[in-house]
């Protein structure tokens, strides 16, 4: 089947609820990226075009040239300035060879609008960045 | 509709973009360009999506191409009058194998997908889906090439400018030397011969990709064109602008003493 692996989106606690109807649906959007070592997948300030989920490999996140977190298959990111059309708030680099599944802005919005679940889902998780901001301050 | 076409048969700037058609119609008029194919935008999303079918058209179509090649985006709106996309887009030469293919066709999608070009897109106010069409060609190993002015850029004069070093043209693209510079009037005549520091010429590898090498010291401000070359390459844009128009910008190349058009666009930098 074109798009992503059902295996992997099943690993994205984002995508976990979905039935496999819809899981194979929302699938057929998404499209293979890979990253090498060290390259820069997303930059702080920048516009943002696609979200991304990890099939395998690691990613730093860092913000204002700060390490905060890495992330490892099953995790995703990039959502955030997909759903307010704002600049990327963290820059995310390969830390090994990273393979991804993509979704661009043209079907993440459709997507979501159309899957109360991922909707859901996704303002528990940014709720959960919120509190760790709030936290942090 | 078909997805795939020969270049001479790439006409609608919809489906294939404008740097297909273009080539297309060079094709038509009989120019000599390196064998290829115009790969449509759906069929293109369709093999950056993993589809089987999509990907076995592709490969059938370029079988009869000579390998290594080079694969181009075409975007529908780039090189248009509004917005350059140079730069945004990708280009991969030198891909030896199907395998090598599937996945410059999904780095080329990506590219115009991606954080800059989706950036670049808000900037000049082109904020719409992308539809990416892909030119592939069989990649010469030319001797020298570079970059042609039908007019020159700078003071708008109406002469020749030429931009020219060993190897691949991307080297002279790309900036990475300090080229050759011609300027040679309309009639012929070679008004400037300036020669650069080509310390590299960027050459194709075998097993895909490209390198680049060094240039032997005496080869580095020997002058890479001569005045037979010139005056082909004068009547080259004469021939590009019979079929184009005015004020072109021209990439070419020289392999075994034949001169090959690979790209023809307006100028969309200053002066034009």
């Amino acid at each position: 089947m074109a798009g992503a692996p059902l295996e992997v989106l099943k690993r994205v606690p984002l995508l976990a609820d979905l039935d496999r109807r819809e899981l194979q649906q929302v699938a057929k959007l998404f499209k293979e990226r890979s990253f090498p070592p060290g390259e820069t997948v997303m930059k702080e300030g920048l516009g943002g075009a696609a979200f991304f989920v990890i099939e395998s490999g690691e990613a730093i996140v860092s913000i204002g040239g700060n390490e905060r977190r890495r992330l490892g298959p099953g995790d995703y990111f990039g959502e955030i300035a997909l759903i307010d059309e704002g600049a990327r708030t963290a820059t995310v680099t390969a830390a090994t060879e990273l393979a991804c599944y993509g979704l661009t802005l043209w079907e993440f919005g459709p997507v979501v609008r159309e899957n109360g679940e991922i909707g859901w889902k996704l303002l528990q998780a940014l709720a959960a960045k919120f509190r760790d901001v709030a936290q942090d301050a | 509709m078909k997805d795939v076409v020969p270049l001479v048969k790439a006409r609608d700037e919809a489906i294939f973009g404008s740097k297909a058609v273009g080539l297309g119609e060079a094709s038509r008029e009989g120019l000599s360009l390196p064998p290829g194919v115009a790969l449509s935008g759906s069929i293109v999303e369709a093999v950056a999506s993993g589809e089987q079918r999509a990907i076995d058209k592709v490969m059938k179509a370029v079988r009869s191409l000579e390998r290594p090649l080079a694969v181009r985006s075409s975007a529908v709106d780039e090189d248009g009058a509004q917005a350059s996309f140079a730069g945004q887009h990708l280009t991969l030469l030198n891909v030896a194998s199907d395998a090598g293919l599937t996945s410059a066709l999904r780095e080329i999608w990506w590219s115009a997908n991606s954080d800059s070009a989706i950036t670049y897109r808000q900037r000049v106010g082109l904020f719409t889906r992308p539809s990416v069409a892909v030119v592939i060609q069989s990649l010469l190993d030319p001797q020298v090439a570079g970059v042609m002015f039908t007019r020159n850029p700078i003071s708008g004069v109406d002469e020749r400018v030429i931009e020219a070093s060993w190897g691949l043209g991307e080297a002279v693209v790309a900036g990475q030397v300090i080229p050759d510079h011609f300027r040679v009037s309309r009639s012929g005549d070679v008004l400037e011969r300036t020669a650069g520091a080509k310390t590299i010429a960027i050459r194709t590898l075998p097993e895909g990709g490209t390198v680049e090498e060094k240039v032997a010291p005496e080869l580095v401000e020997r002058l890479c064109l001569d005045d037979d070359q010139l005056d082909e390459l004068n009547r080259l844009a004469d021939r590009c602008e019979e079929v184009y128009g005015p004020a072109r910008d021209i990439e070419w190349a020289f392999r075994a003493g034949k001169l090959y058009l690979l790209q023809c666009r307006a100028v969309t930098r200053a002066g034009s």
